[in-house]
């Protein structure tokens, strides 16, 4: 393997680390605002694929053939994978809380969102118009109020970006006030 | 050996406390990612510089709660936003710890920021010159997104950090931007930020 190929590699993990801790912190801070069990154990789950993700990724950089004056770049990028699973534990524990039944102080939501009443899972059918459309295409907080959080695609749970696709056979999980709930469901799954 | 500031108990509100946390922690992680994989010792510093303020703020945070709490109920629901608290905390140590990459000169391949140019949006700060055109102007008076594909996610003010950006926000000269984008718009932002003329250049 070519070491351009090598480090694509390496990189595909370590983006897919990234992103997912990143997930993780805004499922975690939706978990509490709307004491959440559904969204905190999602996080928990994501914590335990994250620290698989994080193996594979070392493993990987350090298995790949790096010269002796490369040494300094491989521990930068090690470096990066350790902080991002910091801030996947970080994630976790405060997940936590709402599994402990500390109930939410309504501080927090002051401080989180006021637009977040509920959250919600939403299968996407064959028929349903947002089915490959991107997210920016597909204009969900636009037409429902209702905030992506995250795409569940088999036992995957991707972070959402503008240009992420929707698939049929995807689960949303959105967040937004409860009257927008109704609207992304016919949206999801026309009847 | 570097400068611990005495922490005195100010009457902030804990929502305003945890907020300002939870923004800067954000903020954090972004900046610091994109001063490692493209190695700006710049973002680096900046990074570092908030870690400092987000200490700070834990700090007082805690004693706010500290003087807040009267009874085990009150206990019971304090104890939810002091953890919350602390880990917003641990985020920003660990973006501190991805800025140490570069502060301490071990860098990340080259390779790397290579191919992330490519899969990722980098972050850039541009500071507003006088003769730039954005002075005065409103942040909702301008569309940076879909001209150049540019998000302003923070200003940086003299020593003040504005994160949740009022769409009513108005631009002054001296305030340094922070923006996400790709290369192209980058360049583009840098040039409308800092007034370089265009149509002189030309």
């Amino acid at each position: 393997m070519t070491q351009r190929k090598q480090f694509e590699e390496i990189v595909e993990r370590f983006v897919e680390l990234k992103d997912t801790s990143e997930l993780m912190i805004n499922l975690a801070y939706s978990a509490l605002l709307l004491n959440n069990r559904d969204l905190a154990e999602e996080v928990q789950k994501l914590e335990e694929h994250v620290d698989r993700l994080h193996t594979d990724f070392e493993l990987l950089a350090l298995s790949s053939d790096f010269k002796k004056e490369e040494a300094r770049g491989f521990l930068g990028l090690i470096r990066l994978g350790v902080a991002a699973e910091k801030i996947a534990d970080a994630a976790a524990e405060m997940a936590e809380v709402v599994l402990r039944g500390i109930e939410p102080h309504p501080v927090l939501r002051l401080t989180i969102r006021e637009a977040e009443e509920t959250v919600m899972h939403a299968e996407v059918t064959g028929a349903s118009p947002l089915a490959n459309k991107t997210l920016k295409e597909a204009q969900i907080p636009e037409k429902t109020g209702m905030r992506v959080l995250a795409i569940r695609r088999g036992g995957k749970c991707i972070r959402p970006k503008p240009e992420s696709k929707i698939e049929a056979g995807d689960t949303l999980i959105a967040s937004g006030y409860s009257e927008g709930e109704g609207d992304l469901r016919r949206m999801a799954a026309p009847p | 050996m570097s400068h611990f500031e005495k922490i005195k108990y100010k009457l902030i509100p804990v929502s305003e406390l945890l907020l300002e946390m939870k923004n800067l922690s954000e903020l954090m992680i972004d900046l610091a990612y994109s001063a490692a994989l493209f190695n700006d010792r710049d973002l680096a510093e900046d990074v570092i510089e908030l870690e400092k303020r987000v200490d700070n703020l834990a700090y007082q945070l805690e004693m706010t709660i500290m003087v807040a709490a009267r009874d085990p109920k009150d206990a019971e629901a304090l104890t939810g936003i002091s953890k919350v608290a602390s880990d917003a905390d641990k985020i920003s140590d660990a973006a501190a710890d991805i800025a140490a990459i570069v502060m301490q000169n071990i860098g990340v391949h080259p390779i790397v920021s290579e191919i992330f140019e490519k899969v990722e949006e980098r972050l850039v700060k541009a500071k507003v010159a006088a003769a730039s055109e954005l002075v005065g102007k409103r942040l909702c008076e301008l569309d940076l997104a879909s001209q150049m594909g540019m998000d302003i996610i923070a200003i940086r003010r003299d020593k003040d950090w504005i994160i949740d950006i009022k769409e009513g926000e108005q631009i002054r000269e001296g305030d340094t931007l922070i923006a996400r984008g790709t290369s192209t718009g980058i360049k583009e932002f840098k040039e409308l930020v800092e007034g370089v003329q265009l149509k002189a250049e030309e």
